[in-house]
């Protein structure tokens, strides 16, 4: 065999591999996709590949103006989360990033051990306060809480960011007559534009899916729609296309911005730690 | 006084914001919890019949009085272990491929190993729910059409097993996108000069590429291991936790003790310090390795 031959067999063979790999990631998606357009009775028939497309799950959902509750209740809980821990977080990001003090390492540890705290172990007396306060089931509990995973998350990440820009540029605003904060304000976070999206978008993303809170902490009025879909399983059999229908408009646009920010998801997924 | 207490330092006022709201949310939650964990609170009680146990609920864990807590703490360490192995195996291996080769469509790959990561949890559970179903799930449809028996993916003795591999299908592409990275941006002239002086493909993976990729590959198993000790939405959905209790991984059971039917907040308290303190453990010891090797 000619080393032509050999080339072109293990290119054939690494073709097959990657198929089979993509179409074990996707696979569950693709069938949700398919689930939600196809007519009740063809779900319980899987090989049934031919079948009339339907939206009728989707405006099965729509109508049911109570899954749009609970898209608003995501929506605003994931926003006003992530605009409150850009804020608070961007600018500890830049102290962490500027400044040098003896114990600022131990601190970003205890930044980053923030990460690994189970969201079930502190749940608790976040339930047992936020009953006393009488803020069980209301979006607020569920935006604090969300600062708990945002805001060391904005740190880690836009640390990196902030310590890519050259010290000189800063030189320059100073020598101009800028202060500490104005140098930040009018040249750096101008500056770091696209990590401050790419990190906006993680916060979002993370918020959009979070269910350990939302599921212990809400219950009808503030749902978000990662715990609403357990309303499908009820007693009468799961809805499975209407599921699939809220899946499919619930997950659009978590793909869509994860794609977009391609670029930092290695930086996005290890909280700053590897810059991909 | 304030103004020359920050000329000292400068770094206070960027800092001090967010570490006060970081600390207020997690110290002051965590020792409510340490206090909780030694009363026999239930839910809808009132404050008078709250009575101070000492270390009544701890006691009731360790003397083997509660087997389901046992049972939840080794479904939960075993699962972390065989997620971790199976996630950093493949994830490596895809990885590794994935940066030897060139082709046009890798973006479509790329995009393809981003979708598990970013999808819903608890959505991804429910359709694996449906995928796996023994009547009318898909993946019992094709084993079928490939002539092999249908198989009780949720059924007490495969339940484990069918939240593993939703697990795996979620993350593994957590561990390839990483390790692409690492691979990718590997010195090419090391190798060279290994081939040259005629090493062996294993040699070269085992002398190079694995000591250079150690600190990469570290923060990656703390990462893996610390989200599937903690694993909550995948099962709940996918399994409840049942049948009986073969996927009741700890944070499901303190959920059960804790939820509005059982109410047993003093005793999942308890069970939730266990929690944290294992997760402690583990990643200060995986931590702590990392940074040795990284010295």
């Amino acid at each position: 065999m000619s080393k032509r031959q050999k080339q072109a067999i293990g290119g054939v063979a690494r073709g097959l591999v990657f198929t089979v790999v993509c179409l074990f990631f996707i696979a569950p998606y693709l069938w949700m996709v398919l689930i939600s357009l196809k007519p009740r009775v063809d779900i319980f028939e899987p090989g049934k590949w031919i079948f009339v497309p339907t939206l009728q799950n989707y405006s099965n959902i729509i109508k049911n103006a109570h899954i749009l509750d609970y898209f608003v209740n995501s929506m605003a809980v994931s926003v006003v989360s992530t605009a409150v821990s850009l804020a608070i977080g961007s600018l500890a990001a830049y102290g962490f990033a500027r400044y040098r003090w003896k114990r600022r390492e131990d601190m970003a540890f205890m930044v980053l051990s923030q990460r690994m705290l189970p969201a079930m172990a502190v749940v608790i007396p976040y339930f047992l306060m936020a009953m006393a306060a009488g803020l069980l089931d209301t979006r607020v509990i569920l935006i604090i809480c969300y600062l708990l995973f945002n805001i060391p998350f904005t740190i880690l990440m836009m640390r990196g960011f902030f310590e890519d820009i050259p010290m000189e540029i800063e030189d320059a605003g100073k020598i101009d007559g800028c202060s500490g904060f104005q140098v930040f304000k009018e040249l750096i976070l101008p500056l770091s534009l696209p990590g401050l999206t790419a990190t906006a978008i993680f916060c979002l993303i993370n918020s959009w899916n979070e269910f350990v809170f939302a599921n212990f902490l809400t219950s009808i009025r503030a749902k978000t729609v990662p715990t609403s879909v357990m309303l499908f399983l009820s007693v009468s059999g799961t809805k499975w296309g209407e599921m699939a229908a809220t899946g499919v408009l619930s997950s659009l646009p978590a793909i869509v911005f994860g794609i977009a920010v391609q670029k930092y998801m290695i930086r996005g997924l290890t909280f700053g730690a590897v810059k991909g | 006084m304030l103004k020359r207490y920050w000329k000292k330092k400068p770094y206070l006022p960027y800092i001090a914001p967010a570490m006060t709201i970081m600390t207020v949310l997690t110290i002051f939650p965590t020792v409510f919890l340490y206090l909780i964990s030694v009363t026999n609170y239930q839910l809808g009680w009132d404050l008078s019949r709250v009575r101070f146990v000492g270390l009544e609920n701890y006691i009731r864990l360790f003397s083997g009085n509660d087997p389901d807590f046992w049972n939840a703490v080794y479904i939960s360490l075993f699962f972390m272990v065989v997620t971790t192995a199976i996630e950093m195996v493949f994830g490596f291996m895809i990885g590794k491929l994935l940066c030897d080769s060139e082709f046009k469509l890798k973006p479509l790959v790329f995009a393809i190993l981003i979708i598990p990561i970013v999808m819903t949890p608890s959505i991804a559970g429910n359709i694996w729910k449906l995928m796996l179903n023994s009547e009318y799930g898909i993946i019992n449809h094709f084993l079928g059409l490939a002539g092999l028996g249908k198989v009780a993916w949720l059924d007490a003795d495969m339940a484990f097993t069918s939240v593993v591999l939703a697990d795996v299908w979620q993350w593994t592409p957590f561990v390839a996108l990483i390790s692409y990275a690492g691979l990718c941006s590997l010195p090419t002239d090391q190798y060279e000069a290994a081939r040259i002086d005629g090493g062996n493909a294993f040699q070269l993976f085992r002398y190079i590429t694995l000591p250079s990729l150690r600190p990469l590959i570290f923060l990656t198993v703390i990462f893996r291991t610390m989200d599937s000790l903690k694993i909550y939405d995948m099962p709940f959905v996918l399994t409840q936790g049942g049948p009986g209790n073969s996927t009741e991984f700890l944070s499901l059971h303190i959920y059960r003790l804790a939820n509005a039917q059982n109410g047993l907040i003093g005793r999942a308290a308890a069970n939730a310090i266990i929690l944290m303190v294992i997760s402690t453990l583990i990643s200060k010891t995986l931590i702590h390795y990392q940074r040795r090797e990284n010295t």
